[in-house]
């Protein structure tokens, strides 16, 4: 109450909410992982983990707005099974040779309240790029004890179509073209 | 589209098999593996995979009664971060170096309407201490499978514990007590 009263005059004086606001985040790499789940012929789920994943996230908390770009590095692909970690990197897949990065770029973030609710973005894979819309499953920010920083964070998720990335690999052998993309990050106020 | 193909693969070789007797099954470690969740910071959620777990499971539809046995390796953890791949092995976490092994026992089953297992019920012992644990079956399904030629049955199962009953506090409350397991199972018929 106090704050957003703050802001109004602060706005009412000349400076804008949003610049006094603004802040930007850099991605932190030990909490911020890119999960892929898909079928696997009907009986269980087939998971695999994007290790590395960096950028950057503004957030303005007061105007409600916020943008990122995140890229993940699609060569530290790991699946716990080398053979399958190998196929989903070669060119049926993922040719990750070609295309050693997927990105994501976003400039709508929708609030629920002061947390993020969802991001509605670009994804960039295998060289194509389509809309994606990534639903917040958890969203907060906290003070680090330990590097005595703001971090925001949150777990969001989306389904992708693959063959939308002409990524079909299978699709005729009955493995799907919905993936599930399961997103923890952690981003640390620069 | 998930249930809809783990009818069609799950129901009729459930079916088939109602009248055979007990089955048992070795877990394909291509498919196995245990991924544990927890909360960091009320923020996002940390996760490491472990496995493959290997094991065997008996199954007899008929009488609606099952035996479970997994070897699940913690030694292997994975987070994608080796720091703290090094971290949980020590002996306040995972404590690998005495006890590299957790296991699952499991002789309740628990069957749906359909045939497919619904829940198992047994004993997890990590750290060298038992406690009872539920997985729920949030996808189960028997295939006749093309490659090799025998009958899978597997599925995606979910389970929930306390750390602490095991003796594992190390970052609690930043990093909740509360670990959700999520598992991935396929077992092959002889």
């Amino acid at each position: 109450m106090i704050k957003s009263s703050l802001i109004a005059l602060v706005a009412a004086i000349g400076f804008t909410a949003a610049h006094a606001e603004s802040a930007t985040y850099a991605i932190e790499p030990s909490h911020s992982f890119a999960t892929f789940e898909i079928g696997h012929f009907g009986t269980s789920t087939n998971r695999g983990r994007f290790n590395k994943t960096s950028g950057t996230v503004t957030l303005d908390k007061a105007a409600k707005t916020g943008s990122l770009d995140v890229t993940v590095d699609t060569t530290s692909l790991d699946t716990g099974t080398a053979a399958f970690t190998k196929h989903i990197s070669s060119d049926e897949i993922l040719n990750v040779a070609a295309f050693p990065t997927a990105k994501l770029v976003a400039t709508k973030f929708v609030f629920n309240g002061d947390k993020v609710a969802e991001i509605d973005g670009n994804l960039t894979l295998h060289g194509k790029t389509n809309p994606v819309v990534l639903k917040a499953q958890n969203f907060n920010c906290y003070n680090s004890p330990m590097i005595k920083k703001e971090v925001c964070g949150g777990d969001f998720d989306a389904t992708i179509v693959r063959s939308q990335y002409d990524v079909s690999y299978g699709l005729n052998y009955g493995f799907p073209d919905n993936v599930h993309l399961v997103i923890q990050v952690e981003a640390v106020k620069q | 589209m998930s249930v809809a193909l783990c009818a069609s693969a799950g129901l009729v070789p459930a079916l088939a098999q109602s009248v055979s007797g007990p089955v048992t099954y070795q877990l394909d470690p291509n498919h196995t593996f245990v991924t544990f969740e927890v909360l960091h910071f009320g923020t996002s959620t940390l996760r490491g995979r472990i496995g493959p777990v290997t094991g065997e499971v008996t199954i007899d539809r008929a009488a609606k009664s099952g035996d479970l046995r997994l070897r699940i390796p913690v030694a292997t953890v994975n987070s994608g971060m080796r720091l703290l791949d090094a971290r949980l092995k020590e002996p306040d976490l995972l404590a690998t170096t005495e006890y590299p092994e957790a296991y699952f026992v499991a002789t309740r089953f628990r069957f749906d309407a359909a045939g497919g297992v619904k829940e198992v019920r047994g004993e997890f012992t990590l750290r060298g201490i038992g406690e009872p644990l539920s997985l729920v079956a949030r996808s189960f399904a028997c295939r006749q499978d093309a490659t090799l030629k025998r009958e899978v049955c597997g599925g995606d199962f979910d389970g929930d514990l306390k750390r602490s009953r095991f003796g594992a506090t190390l970052g609690e409350p930043f990093v909740s007590d509360d670990v959700h397991l999520v598992v991935q199972v396929e077992a092959i018929a002889p």
